[in-house]
């Protein structure tokens, strides 16, 4: 991390962000292909192909959470702007993954439960999470120096980790309405192998999508503040 | 000289987000323990045995559909909820069932006791994390591994 400056990492994903694209449109249209031709589930009928964007992205908005938690983290303690960037950048990308849940989530929640919304211990830990998100997006545009800014945003991304495992383990912990983890439980996935390869078929195409994304977002803020500076120095 | 205190400076701040990320947790664990009755959504017919004043209260009962329990009277849903242990509701519902309500599957019954017969006034269905095409299950059926309806 003390070697690795901004400049460094946005060159280097710079030149394998094409490669990623590439990958990303080659499974998601693989999935697409997959999810439309793949067998319904006996019993939720076509409903259930939903899932195949609704776990992906629910994995995504976790787990960009935790590497946001953990850049914040490193960021405090070593004083390191990469680390900073890391999750200023990742962080819209994660509002949009935990809205895209919410929203396929009460899709297929009004077609199979027979509600949109309820209040269960999943579903509100979810949108905690997206209001998390929404904070630390909001905490790091209201100062006027982006020094202050990561310091708040850094904090609030440690408190939010806390959040993680009760977002991943509500379903264990209390009885909810959601229905259990499909893929990481104990005793394996509950679901047939032509399911297991859609589903991770279409997770890689929306990770390298999401590693894109965050690529250009990391370069667009490590460019403006080389511009910002270079003014600085000018005036 | 320099690195240790470099070193100081680091163990400081470690130390100070520890402190906050332990506090806060603790405090969210106290919070969710609490309250980990108002955060489970539903009891269990088997739960409900061991509650006082259940009568009138708003409750949410979840379980499966009973075999054989699902009948249309009088304009009523009737059908028994029952769970594990083999405890049973029996509820009546006014309004349209959702689609996946089916006998030996997964339900939400949220509403009142009145004379021991649950009124239900808000129906979901739930449905488990097992998903398999019908393919996949008319060769368990086959080899004879199949254990549902």
């Amino acid at each position: 991390m003390f070697a690795i400056t901004p400049n460094i990492l946005s060159n280097f994903m710079n030149s394998l962000s094409r490669y990623i694209i590439l990958l990303s449109v080659l499974l998601i249209s693989v999935a697409i292909f997959l999810i439309i031709f793949i067998e319904n589930d006996y019993y939720q009928g076509i409903s259930f192909k939903i899932m195949f964007i609704h776990v992906p992205t629910a994995w995504l908005s976790l787990a960009i959470f935790l590497v946001m938690g953990i850049s914040s983290i490193i960021g405090l303690i070593f004083k390191s702007p990469t680390a900073f960037i890391v999750s200023r950048s990742l962080s819209p990308i994660g509002l949009i993954m935990s809205i895209i849940v919410l929203v396929t989530g009460s899709i297929w929640g009004n077609l199979t439960w027979g509600a949109y919304w309820v209040w269960d211990a999943r579903l509100t830990s979810m949108l905690i999470l997206a209001f998390i998100y929404l904070g630390h997006i909001l905490l790091l545009y209201s100062f006027e120096h982006f020094q202050k800014a990561d310091f708040a945003a850094s904090i609030l991304a440690i408190i939010g980790l806390v959040n993680l495992p009760i977002v991943k383990f509500s379903v264990d912990w209390w009885t909810t309405l959601h229905q259990g983890s499909s893929v990481l439980r104990i005793g394996g996935p509950s679901m047939t192998n032509d399911y297991l390869i859609t589903l991770f078929v279409s997770f890689f195409g929306i990770f390298m999508l999401t590693i894109f994304w965050f690529s250009n977002i990391f370069y667009i803020i490590v460019e403006k503040r080389k511009i910002e500076r270079s003014i600085l120095l000018n005036d | 000289m320099r690195i240790i205190k470099l070193n100081n400076q680091i163990k400081k701040r470690f130390i100070f987000l520890l402190i906050i990320f332990v506090c806060f947790s603790a405090s969210i664990f106290l919070i969710s323990y609490s309250l980990k009755d108002q955060i489970a959504y539903f009891v269990e017919p088997t739960d409900l045995k061991n509650m006082d004043g259940i009568e009138n209260k708003y409750l949410r009962v979840g379980g499966l559909v009973k075999t054989n329990s699902l009948k249309f009277l009088d304009g009523n849903w009737n059908f028994e909820v029952i769970d594990q242990n083999q405890n049973s509701v029996n509820v009546v519902f006014s309004k349209t069932l959702p689609n996946l309500v089916e006998e030996n599957k997964g339900i939400i019954v949220e509403g009142k006791f009145v004379d021991n017969i649950f009124v239900a006034e808000i129906v979901l269905a739930k449905h488990d994390e097992n998903y398999m095409p019908q393919s996949a299950i008319d060769k368990l059926k086959e080899e004879g591994k199949w254990r549902g309806n």
